[in-house]
């Protein structure tokens, strides 16, 4: 009995054994430049679900602009938060994606993700929203009620963070939430919140449908604050720069077109978020497309995201060239 | 517990410390025991989110999980009892059990949002979706394959209906039922931690602190609460097989087997 039970423990360390010199094989992400890969397999990219911000990349899609810059893309993904995007670009799994400069930033800075800025996707565009016959008249009026962000330390979650803080708010007086986005206008309706920060288009949907009243915009709190950004995995940009390059390309074309031509925009709006034309138009005026990266913006976002003891960056410079560098140069925010 | 049950569990961690220390895998990828360790402290010092520590976490998630389980025992064993005994009321009932149990308890949480909103009531509502089918159809087998000899034994010595219930049929299908009662505190969990990552009212459960870990890209913190749900199991387990043991099923009714 005993020498059965040896045999068995030592045959299961084997396997352990095994599985742990696996384990760097599994865990490495994949190569994106792989032989075979290169030239012929398209650029994946992926966005969040129902997020306006986004819209570029939509519009770029539906209106062939990647196809017109000679690169090909496919979407390998639609994500519910930009957490999950990040850790999808550390898994290997995309090679481009759009999603909240907050998340982006914390993932670099905790190495989780290996990727740097393309590009700006945009500025403003989300807002504080309250329950429409609720007495909340100013974000002071906050004070021991119970508000909902899509993601700790999302660009919401910063927002939010910061309009307290202004309020005159000790971040222990007022009880933060993360909710999905899509599941804050019923929990506002059924008074299970009292207040929510989302992206839009979710903040005009509310107040449409009677549930909320927009307290504040994001721009109140804090004009032309940097929001989502295009992203890259490092290793994609070594091995496909022309394919990188061509992708952001089409993006600052889409950038263009939307503020050209706000009614067709709104047209690919509501078709990929469900709004109708009018809510989709109303969401898009909130909300600046522009793909210049801001530099000062995220210099911001570090000191709020430091401040929160999100990350801990040593040599905020040296994070910054790495983190933005050509992007920041290419656009002259610098 | 045997000492033996220590081994594996030691020689894993060991070897995993090895591989991290000598750097076989990234530590942005996966923390190392140590890490994990410290990720611990932080949940229980400072908390995740910040200001709510893991004791509270657990303490949620624990009070949804008892509810949701003792909902899903008290309708599932009565009703496997009620299916198992008695051939008709199983072709009346099994069919829309057999409908209801493949639908995964998580395809359930749009609904129970709209129901019961994104609190309490709404997590007691997947949790015992999670378990009331296990326990429900393991009752329901444990009296279904009660030797028949049994019974007959029990008639021929003019048994009468109740006793043949309570001296034969519920000892003979009480390690079944103990079965089932595993499997649904299991099930349930694992349904509860998922379910908590849609978000929580209250900002607690062991499911929305592992998320919120995610979000800040915390892998330390994301495997501490791991462990912690996995220790908190092994210690439910544990306490079930020694339920089962005082009411001595190890004697009347075939071993307790620890998987």
């Amino acid at each position: 009995m005993r020498a059965l039970s040896r045999s068995i423990a030592l045959g299961l360390a084997a396997a352990g054994l095994c599985a742990l010199a696996a384990l760097p094989a599994l865990t490495a992400p994949d190569a994106p430049g792989a032989p075979g890969a290169r030239g012929a397999a398209p650029v994946r990219l992926a966005y969040l679900q129902n997020d306006l911000h986004h819209l570029a990349l939509w519009l770029a899609l539906d209106k062939g602009f990647f196809r017109d810059e000679g690169v090909e893309v496919t979407v390998a993904g639609v994500f519910r938060a930009g957490s999950e995007v990040a850790g999808a670009l550390g898994a290997g799994q995309l090679d481009m994606a759009y999603l909240g400069e907050a998340p982006a930033t914390i993932a670099a800075a905790r190495g989780t993700a290996h990727i740097r800025v393309v590009a700006q996707v945009n500025t403003e565009g989300s807002a504080l929203v309250v329950n429409k016959t609720s007495a909340i008249n100013a974000v002071k009026d906050l004070r021991g009620k119970t508000v909902a962000v899509p993601g700790l330390s999302s660009v919401q979650d910063v927002l939010l963070r910061k309009a307290l803080a202004e309020g005159g708010l000790a971040p222990g007086e007022v009880n933060v939430i993360v909710l999905g986005a899509p599941e804050m206008t019923p929990a506002l309706r059924a008074g299970q919140i009292d207040a929510f920060v989302a992206w839009e288009p979710y903040p005009s949907r509310a107040s449409a449908s009677g549930a909320g009243r927009v307290l504040c915009a994001s721009a109140d709190i804090w004009p032309r604050h940097p929001c989502c950004v295009l992203a890259a995995d490092k290793a994609f940009l070594a091995a496909r720069p022309a394919e990188a390059a061509a992708v952001a390309r089409a993006h600052a074309r889409a950038t263009v077109y939307i503020n050209e031509h706000p009614d067709e925009a709104a047209a690919v709006a509501a078709k990929y978020t469900g709004a109708s034309l009018a809510e989709a138009a109303l969401a898009i005026g909130r909300v600046r497309y522009d793909a210049a990266v801001n530099v000062a913006g995220e210099r911001e976002y570090l000191r709020l995201l430091a401040q929160l003891g999100f990350i801990e960056i040593k040599d905020q410079e040296r994070f910054l060239d790495d983190f933005l560098g050509a992007a920041a140069g290419v656009s002259g925010a610098r | 517990m045997k000492k033996i049950s220590l081994l594996l569990p030691c020689l894993l961690v060991g070897l995993w410390q090895l591989a991290c220390t000598l750097g076989l895998v990234a530590d942005d990828v996966v923390a190392s025991p140590a890490g994990v360790l410290a990720g611990l402290a932080d949940l229980c010092v400072s908390g995740m989110p910040p200001g709510r520590l893991l004791p509270g976490h657990i303490l949620h998630s624990l009070e949804r999980i008892s509810l949701g389980f003792f909902l899903a025992a008290s309708l599932g064993v009565p009703l496997g009892f009620c299916t198992g005994g008695n051939p008709r009321a199983r072709a009346l009932i099994m069919p829309l059990i057999d409908f209801f149990r493949p639908i995964p308890p998580l395809a359930w949480i749009p609904m129970a949002i709209i129901w019961f909103g994104i609190g309490f009531k709404s997590a007691v509502f997947i949790i015992f979706l999670g378990a009331f089918f296990p326990i429900a159809l393991n009752t329901c087998i444990g009296v279904a394959t009660v030797d028949r000899i049994y019974l007959d034994v029990a008639r021929v010595f003019g048994a009468s209906r109740l006793d043949i219930w309570r001296k034969v049929l519920l000892p003979g299908a009480l390690p079944s039922i103990f079965t089932g009662l595993r499997l649904g505190l299991g099930i349930g969990w694992m349904t509860l931690v998922a379910a908590e990552f849609t978000g929580v009212k209250d900002g607690y459960g062991l499911g929305y602190m592992i998320m919120t870990a995610r979000d800040l890209q915390r892998i330390d913190e994301v495997m501490a609460g791991m462990a912690v749900i996995g220790l908190i199991g092994l210690a439910i387990e544990w306490s079930l097989a020694k339920l089962a043991g005082c009411f001595a099923l190890g004697r009347k009714a075939g071993r307790w087997i620890r998987i």
